[in-house]
């Protein structure tokens, strides 16, 4: 027995992994910092009976709820009540409605069509395999980077001002500038990872670098191009709400003419809000269903889009058409005959969603008319160029505020990523791994969960965030509530994706020696998953604080708060200052997720 | 079409040692191929057949010694020159490398982009003489009624034959194949080699074929060279080998019995990685492209 326990002892133990490490690591970092966050942004039982009574009091003020198409009159009575009388006031409004989703639409998909087309070249210059040279590599690298830190509210305010009365265009090109960021940067990553075979092939047959790419790189590359594209189109209409603080006309705009319009403006709040949700839950089924039809390829994407687009292609098998050309006939004539692509039903349908695709880019750019002269004249380059006078851009300060303050504003902004990422964590612990297959204890109990997830994954989290803010009072405490609940969606999703996804074996191993579900849950699925879920965490927690740092603009504080107060001043040296301060903790972020997640692969 | 008294690819000293790499690719290799010759470079993988190849169309430049191609010194060659030459000299992938997302037809009418000027998206970009040219030359590989397929709809044996048509669109004067049946099952293998062969004897081509098979090596080719560790170590017309000569061959090429199974294994090896990357293409097919919304 001594002889074993001798033996027992002398077993050598290795190391620990550095992946292991660096997991164990970011759960406790995250845990400390979401709890030291928590602290400091005064989550108390009393803040929680503000936010109660705020709420209330907003439903109060809210209801009942004035739809386009009606007027609500509110008459005090001598009892000091008020009675309300809803009533039917025509038409007009509601197509004036339907206009400010028109004018939404259009601004979201010119600017995003527009960001498209910018990112190829930057996307040539950021790809390693295809950039003409090391110091162009960085220098695209860099465009991206900033173009993703540097929200478009900063963009439009700025380009509103050098193109001043210029219509529809500072929005337009802000959108297209920020959503450069992310397209550029997957469609770099999507150049890649082509083959690299079929340029070789066609270097081969002497064709030029140029040839090379748009014959043998772009062709690989187009699917994940309009992928992206598509769903940037997505995210920035959820972001365009909070466009419309600034005064880019749309649904945001009214949302936010609304809330500063006394108790009748308060009335009109909910139905517009709810206008904002369903037409972006809308939006992602028609993006999903437009990716899936141009790609040819199933949807794999998270969204409730996605999930409807899957669940009808599992009903409708599709076969690849084959073209016939007629067998007889001389090799001439048969070869004559093939110049001609017969119309085919796979290319009718492919014409016409190709078809379609330009019409609503064309349709959005001339129903938002952007006055495109503008690009060429009356920049006032002098005001912001010129740094005597009061809108010049150099050099960046902070104004009347001292780094003391601006550190304080970003402590806010990143207790707000951390108290939700926390919480998101916590909530989606639970609900994730019950909406995942081997975990959940019966088929009720995951699809029940999974439906929660793809609920609050379909409800825009900003737009969530933005009206709890709204409803409970100005305060990080609501932007960080919002943010939790809305990375559910997210965390929860990919959580019961990565369980799935783990090999069979080693549960039905432990199921089979006797385990208990639970036995099995703790001792074999999650060991395997855990370098997915903190590569979730990870995630989430970068996406948590650039939304933090969006918040701030409709008053969750914090850093995006200065920079809300510093472009309604037009102060430009005081927004480059802000910005300066947002690029960098947004590269310290990201930096920081890729080194983790490199690191757990 | 140039003076055909010049070789079709003259070969002297050349030796290539990548950076960082033990030993040389290849040493001292000297190598005369004359027009209409059909020679197979024989040998391992790791031998430098795909090197010497790469040389020959100046995909690669060589360390010392020179390649001389139809006639033009092939590392002296820049920009257009370098594109005109390789555009005469056409080039057969073991992987097929066609672009797959694309229709059967553009990619053969890529093999004429060396003629034309600028970046060409769609088959319409190619002018119309061009486009029934690519389709007579579907036709001769048999797969005209594929021409509006994608590429990646294709199965190997036709994929290669896709590549050959796109290899014909350059009119070419050498055919340069890089183990174009390694890839290919029994059929579609002898399917594609005869109709390289078919297709040099029509057109008068000088074809170089690497190939790792000795038997296929010795029934296919005129001439057959043997490389070893980037040295020739044997250069034999095929006709009139006798039994001693050929197990010769597999001596000088395989130097023991234990390397001719090293060769079978080779084969064997290729066979599982290309089935292993077809599971793993389906795999990743499966997987959910990871979005980074911003």
């Amino acid at each position: 027995m001594t002889a074993l326990a001798e033996r027992v002892a002398a077993v050598p133990r290795p190391r620990p992994r550095l992946s292991t490490v660096v997991s164990s690591a970011v759960i406790i970092a995250i845990a400390v910092l979401g709890v030291w966050s928590f602290i400091g942004l005064d989550y108390s039982l009393k803040s929680f009976e503000t936010t109660f009574g705020n709420l209330s009091r907003f439903i109060g003020l809210a209801t009942p709820m004035q739809w386009p198409g009606f007027n609500v009159i509110g008459t005090r009575q001598p009892d000091g009540t008020t009675t309300f009388v809803t009533e039917w006031v025509g038409f007009e409004p509601i197509w004036a409605m339907l206009g400010l989703v028109a004018i939404t639409l259009s601004l979201v998909i010119a600017g995003t069509a527009l960001a498209a087309v910018l990112s190829i070249p930057v996307a040539y210059g950021a790809a390693r395999n295809t950039t003409p040279h090391p110091l162009v590599l960085a220098v695209c690298r860099g465009i991206g980077v900033v173009a993703r830190a540097v929200p478009d509210v900063a963009f439009v305010v700025f380009l509103a001002f050098l193109w001043f009365n210029s219509g529809t265009l500072p929005a337009i090109v802000a959108v297209g500038l920020h959503s450069v960021g992310m397209i550029s940067k997957m469609m770099a990553d999507a150049i890649e990872q082509i083959d690299e075979g079929p340029r070789l092939a066609i270097r081969s047959a002497g064709g030029s670098k140029a040839q090379e790419f748009w014959s043998g790189v772009v062709p690989q590359a187009l699917p994940a191009w309009i992928a992206v594209a598509l769903h940037r189109a997505d995210i920035n209409l959820r972001a365009s709400v909070i466009l419309g603080v600034v005064g880019v006309p749309g649904l945001g705009y009214a949302l936010d003419d609304a809330l500063h319009a006394g108790p009748a403006g308060m009335r009109r709040v909910v139905p517009i809000v709810l206008i904002i949700i369903a037409l972006c839950v809308l939006f992602e089924v028609v993006s999903s269903t437009v990716r899936s039809r141009l790609l040819g390829v199933q949807p794999t994407g998270r969204g409730i889009g996605d999930g409807l687009v899957r669940a009808i292609g599992r009903r409708s098998g599709r076969s690849a058409s084959t073209v016939e050309v007629a067998g007889t006939g001389d090799p001439r004539s048969r070869i004559e005959q093939a110049l001609h692509r017969p119309w085919d039903r796979s290319r009718i349908v492919t014409t016409l969603w190709i078809g379609i695709g330009i019409a609503v880019v064309v349709g959005a750019f001339l129903y938002a008319a952007p006055d495109l002269g503008r690009l060429f004249y009356g920049w006032r380059f002098d005001q912001v160029s010129n740094p005597d006078l009061d809108r010049a851009v150099w050099p960046p300060n902070f104004g009347s505020r001292d780094w003391g303050d601006v550190l304080a504003a970003v402590t806010t902004t990143v207790q707000v990523a951390f108290a939700a990422t926390l919480m998101g964590a916590i909530i989606s612990a639970v609900v994730g791994p019950l909406s995942a297959r081997n975990v959940a204890p019966n088929g009720v109990v995951r699809n029940l969960f999974r439906g929660v997830a793809l609920v609050l994954r379909a409800i825009p989290d900003l737009v969530v965030a933005i009206i709890f803010i709204i409803a409970t009072g100005f305060g990080p405490q609501a932007g960080a509530l919002a943010l939790g609940i809305g990375g559910v969606g997210l965390l929860a999703k990919l959580i019961g994706d990565s369980m799935e996804e783990v090999p069979r074996g080693p549960e039905r191993a432990l199921a089979a020696a006797g385990g208990s579900r639970p036995q099995v849950f703790f001792s074999s699925t999650v060991p395997m998953s855990v370098p997915a879920l903190v590569s979730h965490l990870m995630y989430l927690l970068e996406q948590n604080v650039r939304s933090a740092t969006l918040l701030g603009i409709v008053g969750a504080g914090g850093i995006g708060f200065l920079l809300l107060n510093a472009l309604q001043g037009r102060h430009f040296d005081q927004v480059l200052a802000f910005l300066l301060v947002i690029i960098a903790l947004v590269v310290v972020v990201e930096t920081a997720s890729i080194l983790i997640r490199r690191v757990l692969k | 079409m140039t003076s055909s008294g010049t070789p079709a690819v003259q070969i002297s000293g050349l030796g290539k040692t990548y950076p960082g790499a033990g030993g040389p690719a290849l040493s001292g290799v000297s190598l005369t191929v004359g027009r209409g010759e059909i020679v197979v470079l024989l040998g391992l993988s790791g031998s430098g057949k795909s090197t010497l190849l790469r040389h020959i169309n100046g995909l690669e430049i060589p360390s010392e010694g020179g390649v001389v191609s139809l006639g033009e010194e092939v590392s002296r060659l820049t920009g257009r020159a370098l594109r005109s030459l390789r555009g005469r000299i056409g080039f057969i992938f073991q992987q097929f490398e066609l672009v797959g997302p694309l229709t059967v037809l553009e990619n053969v009418l890529t093999g004429a982009l060396s003629t034309l000027r600028g970046p060409r998206i769609g088959i319409w970009s190619y002018p119309r003489p061009l486009r029934l040219k690519a389709l007579a030359h579907l036709d001769r590989v048999g797969l005209l009624e594929r021409a509006y397929q994608r590429a990646d709809t294709l199965s190997g044996g036709q994929q290669q034959r896709v590549a050959i048509a796109r290899a014909l669109m350059q009119d070419p004067e050498i055919l340069l194949a890089d183990e174009p049946v390694a890839s290919l099952d029994p059929e579609s293998s002898s399917q594609v080699m005869s109709l390289i062969r078919e297709i040099a004897a029509e057109r008068d081509l000088t074809v170089v074929c690497s190939l790792h098979q000795v038997d296929l090596a010795l029934e296919w080719g005129d001439r057959v060279v043997g490389l070893r560790a980037g040295e020739v170590v044997l250069d034999t017309r095929t006709d009139s080998l006798s039994r001693e000569q050929v197990m010769e061959v597999y001596g000088r090429v395989a130097t023991t019995t234990g390397e001719i199974r090293a060769i079978e294994q080779e084969l064997a090896d290729v066979r599982e990685e290309l089935l292993s990357e077809e599971l793993r293409k389906g795999a990743a097919l499966e997987r959910d492209p990871d979005g980074e919304p911003s």
